[in-house]
């Protein structure tokens, strides 16, 4: 009788407490919840809706054009330009940002007298604005008086040549995310036992094989982690384009997030610049929802 | 199965001197534990063996080849480290192969290495774990493995740092046995590192104990316990530690001589001729010293404590000047415990009281004549 009792308070108690728990977690949640609906559902409802409308030159008489506008935009010119120009862009950056990251952590992880020195040299770009590390690209490379015109490396990279411009725009860009990628690989790089290393040493691998068997599968996730993030950096390049280039030459610089900006500073063309930015989006979200999907099925390697 | 031998071995970083002018020989087939405390230099000791840290001056030798030089690879050595250092990348079997695979020039034949690691799952219990990743082994498990992956080389000697040290109190007593079952089967000498006393006089054939990098003895775990080289040996082997009291050598007019502390006298017979009057450190084990009504040495009880099989009595033994030195002893679990403040007599085995020097604390034997 008296345990009965007991249960049947206790049951009451735990029933309002957690319905006091559910009050209190939606409170925690309200600020958040405010923040994202004012400036990232809202927006993108917004947005949505633009995509589905036309404006004239002088911003007024939204008209509803529909979903057909959608399959226009998206299999216009224009945007398979951007979209070409991007993808380049990423296949510039990624490979190229990331194997030179690799290079310089593993060659600063060691320990040797002076070697913070190095660590902040190469981690400085990530305090560098891209205003002034455009600026310092620009006045490295340009080919007439830039510090190595006349060599190949200028006209390699050459900002007023179409067909070498955008590889310009990505090394500068390749350069600016070095700072960051050193220091994500560095990271990772320092979380590998010791031990693991010597035990490697003593079963007879040399060090080209420890750091390809031993090495970089333990650095695996952290590596998944930087495509991801130099990715989605490359989707959203903007403003080392607007800086060195404007698009120029031939609009062969024109990536997607610059071709959104400048069409949305046209009326008439908001609309339009609506369904590329909606598609831009999409394309992110499959990149993450990538991520996520690799980074919890492999490499978890902890305890 | 090799000899290894120390000559002269320091080994320094900038002004530290981990280990200092080293002499050890560890002779084939040896089990031989590196004892001494934290920052005593034995870790540093075995990582020269395993060519992990470079010798900075001496020599030493694997066999009869000096490997001052070598690296570590080619010194036909195995490791098993603390935390194992198993690959978290690869299956148990990957991990046991691993040094079968690395060498490429050196490679066995697929079936032989397969061979090799199913023989060294079979003897470690390993053969239903072989697909899994370490993460999904017990701690007890992934110590196997790394046994394991030693064991596959067949190497001349095998290199253990503090491997048991991760492991549950009953895993380490269940697996100290197996290790010296290993030892017995696989005829190879051991290098084995620790802190823990117990691992060392249960396991080895000798322990080597070290204390601010210089080796301070190397004997049989028996003989490092009865006849310790120094005071720090005396003090750090045995628990509970050897009981020690400062005092004088005196000598009776029957010749008979002995240690005075305060009101105290300790009959020892250890004492040097000529001694009489040199201040010394007499060490008695607690087993040595009883209570008995007749004892020379008088306490007063402070606390018991009954372990079922024996009862420890610690008491205050005042030496002059108001000064007192605790002490323990064992005695007979049977009866009643002593009250606190009690005071009480102890005697003690003349012969089993040992004389250490107070200043350089060096054993002090007696001069047969």
């Amino acid at each position: 009788m008296t345990a009965q009792l007991g249960s049947d308070v206790e049951g009451r108690t735990l029933a309002s407490g957690r319905v006091k728990e559910a009050f209190l977690a939606y409170g925690f949640l309200l600020p958040s919840a405010l923040v994202f609906a004012a400036f990232f559902f809202y927006p993108l409802g917004r947005l949505v809706w633009f995509s589905l409308n036309r404006q004239d030159r002088f911003g007024r008489g939204l008209t509803y054009e529909g979903f057909g506008q959608w399959g226009d935009v998206l299999s216009s010119t224009d945007f398979l330009d951007g979209l070409k120009h991007t993808l380049l862009f990423v296949l510039y950056t990624v490979p190229l940002g990331l194997v030179l990251g690799v290079l310089l952590a593993v060659a600063a992880n060691r320990k040797i007298r002076g070697i913070k020195f190095f660590h902040t040299v190469f981690s400085s770009t990530i305090a560098t604005s891209v205003a002034v590390a455009s600026v310092v690209f620009v006045v490295l490379i340009n080919p007439k008086v830039g510090y190595l015109a006349d060599t190949w490396v200028a006209q390699f990279f050459d900002l007023s040549d179409p067909d070498a411009a955008l590889r310009g725009v990505a090394l500068s860009s390749v350069w600016q995310n070095l700072g960051l990628t050193f220091i994500i690989v560095l990271a990772g790089l320092q979380a590998v036992p010791e031990e693991l290393m010597e035990a490697a040493k003593l079963d007879g691998y040399n060090s080209v094989q420890r750091f390809f068997r031993i090495t970089l599968p333990l650095i695996s996730p952290t590596l998944m982690f930087l495509v991801v993030v130099l990715v989605v950096f490359g989707f959203q390049a903007f403003a080392q384009v607007e800086l060195l280039t404007n698009g120029t030459p031939a609009g062969r610089t024109e990536t997607l997030v610059f071709k959104i900006f400048t069409d949305s500073q046209d009326p008439a063309k908001l609309g339009p610049s609506s369904v590329m930015a909606l598609g831009l989006f999409v394309l992110t979200v499959v990149v993450s929802a990538f991520q996520f999907i690799i980074l919890s099925r492999r490499v978890h390697y902890g305890n | 199965m090799s000899s290894i031998t120390f000559r002269g071995v320091t080994k320094r970083y900038g002004d530290v001197t981990a280990v200092s002018d080293l002499d050890l020989e560890i002779a084939d087939n040896e089990f031989m534990v590196l004892l001494g405390p934290s920052g005593c230099g034995k870790t540093t000791a075995l990582r020269m063996i395993a060519g992990l840290e470079s010798i900075t001056e001496g020599e030493l030798s694997i066999g009869d080849r000096v490997v001052n030089n070598v690296e570590p690879q080619n010194r036909d050595i195995a490791m098993v480290f603390q935390s194992y250092a198993l690959y978290p990348h690869m299956t148990v079997r990957r991990n046991i192969e691993s040094p079968l695979r690395a060498d490429r020039s050196k490679r066995l034949s697929k079936g032989d290495r397969d061979a090799r690691v199913a023989e060294a799952a079979g003897i470690l219990g390993l053969e239903d774990y072989l697909d899994r990743k370490p993460a999904a082994l017990s701690g007890g498990q992934r110590q196997r493995v790394a046994l394991g992956r030693a064991i596959v080389r067949r190497p001349q000697a095998f290199l253990m740092d503090e491997p048991l040290s991760n492991l549950d109190a009953k895993l380490r007593t269940q697996t100290r046995a197996e290790l010296v079952q290993l030892h017995t089967d696989l005829a190879t000498t051991f290098v084995y590192v620790t802190h823990d006393q117990v691992e060392a006089m249960t396991m080895a054939t000798r322990v080597a104990i070290m204390n601010d990098g210089r080796l301070q003895q190397a004997g049989t775990p028996r003989e490092v316990y009865e006849d310790p080289a120094n005071l720090f040996v005396a003090r750090f082997i045995g628990s509970p530690p050897m009981n020690t009291i400062d005092g004088q050598v005196v000598v009776a007019q029957d010749g008979t001589t002995g240690v005075v502390a305060g009101d105290q006298l300790i009959p020892s017979t250890n004492a040097p001729a000529g001694s009489a009057g040199r201040k010394v450190v007499a060490g008695i084990r607690p087993e040595h010293l009883v209570p008995h009504p007749d004892g020379t040495i008088t306490g007063k009880v402070t606390g018991t404590e009954w372990l079922g099989h024996e009862r420890q009595l610690l008491s205050h033994v005042p030496i002059g000047d108001s000064n007192s030195v605790q002490v323990i002893s064992r005695a007979d679990p049977d009866g009643d415990d002593p009250r606190p403040g009690e005071q009480m007599r102890f005697a003690v085995d003349p012969d089993r009281v040992h004389l250490f020097d107070a200043d350089s604390g060096a054993r002090m034997r007696r001069t047969d004549s």
